[in-house]
């Protein structure tokens, strides 16, 4: 295998660019850092101050879940560099997991109805 | 646009690229593949998960709590105390810090800096044996208590719940396993001089991304086993 084909693309980066890149990135472990901390501290206040059975799980879950696409965003966009691609090239990388969607719903769905059947099965 | 591709490597014929003259969306063919081998990657984690949301929400009354499953500290010594998403939130911010020492490497290989990619690569690699060996802690530990693929703790009501805790777990440690093993790679090549020779640090770049990957699954992972 040869790892040291020539690329095209911007390879070499002036001092400007170096530094704003640094600065980009040092916020955005901050914020994942912040994100991180703020998640797990939801998760324990929660469980000691309201525990079982209380209600608001489901706003707390609804958190959990766009904390991490934030986190996500972040990563992707700033560590992985793709903010800074071509347009097309994002495309390309988040049009297949459009599939997920149905996916994601279908199965919870699914999942939910055979609790339902349980339940059927046992009155029996 | 060829003219300026070939700029570093002046005696390429301008056809050769990707053998169109051209790289498409201006990126460097094995960066496209790694990013279109993650694609394919992420749908096997996100099967694992939607599976594991469609168990779970078939068990839901039963569905063990994470704060029970995960309550103590798998440390000798601080295995009494209850302080549940501790160990845990530690794995994490090892990952991030991590990613954090990875894309200050692949700088740097911008730059053309031979030292700054090795010094970033060491902390990188440090960070991954870190987390092996805190996953090793928390399942012997979690073995320990009676939660395997085959058998229930007294926390966990759910058989499914260790299937598809041991299967995920394990599945994205293997992940871990195999980026410590790639930047060990990159890191020696590095110090060789290897990409000097070559004239551009893409590697740095390609092997960051799976490794940025890595945490990304991480993100989900923690979401789906410790948070919901």
């Amino acid at each position: 295998m040869n790892f040291d084909e020539p690329v095209q693309g911007h390879l070499h980066w002036t001092v400007e660019e170096y530094n704003d890149s640094k600065k980009e990135v040092m916020k955005t472990i901050i914020i994942l850092s912040v994100v991180t901390i703020a998640e797990v501290g939801i998760a324990i206040a929660y469980d000691k101050l309201v525990g079982d059975g209380g209600g608001g799980k489901m706003i707390i879950n609804m958190i959990m879940a766009i904390a991490s696409i934030i986190k996500v965003y972040f990563i992707m966009g700033t560590f992985m560099h793709l903010k800074h691609e071509k347009k097309w090239f994002i495309i390309t990388v988040f049009a297949p997991f459009s599939f997920l969607i149905w996916a994601i719903i279908a199965f919870s769905v699914e999942g939910a109805y055979w609790e339902t059947m349980r339940g059927w099965i046992n009155l029996f | 646009m060829s003219a300026q591709a070939t700029a570093h490597h002046g005696d390429e014929s301008p056809k050769q690229l990707w053998s169109g003259g051209a790289s498409p969306f201006k990126v460097g063919y094995g960066k496209v593949m790694m990013w279109y081998f993650l694609i394919s990657d992420t749908f096997t984690f996100a099967s694992f998960l939607i599976a594991y949301a469609a168990l779970r929400f078939a068990q839901s009354t039963n569905w063990p709590k994470p704060s029970e499953v995960f309550a103590s500290i798998p440390v000798h010594g601080l295995d009494h105390l209850n302080l549940p998403l501790v160990f845990v939130s530690f794995m994490t911010f090892l990952l991030i810090v991590s990613s954090w020492t990875m894309v200050r490497a692949v700088q740097e290989g911008y730059r053309m800096n031979k030292d700054g990619v090795v010094k970033f690569l060491i902390p990188t690699i440090l960070c991954g044996i870190a987390f092996l060996g805190c996953q090793y802690l928390e399942w012997t530990h979690l073995i320990s208590e009676g939660m395997t693929p085959t058998t229930v703790a007294h926390t966990t009501k759910v058989q499914n719940f260790g299937q598809l805790f041991f299967v995920i777990t394990g599945f994205h440690g293997m992940h871990v396993l195999g980026g410590v093993v790639l930047n060990i790679w990159l890191a020696v090549a590095a110090a060789n001089g290897r990409f000097d020779k070559v004239g551009h640090y893409e590697m740095v770049e390609k092997i960051g991304l799976y490794w940025h990957f890595v945490d990304l699954v991480w993100v989900y992972v923690f979401l789906c086993f410790y948070l919901l």
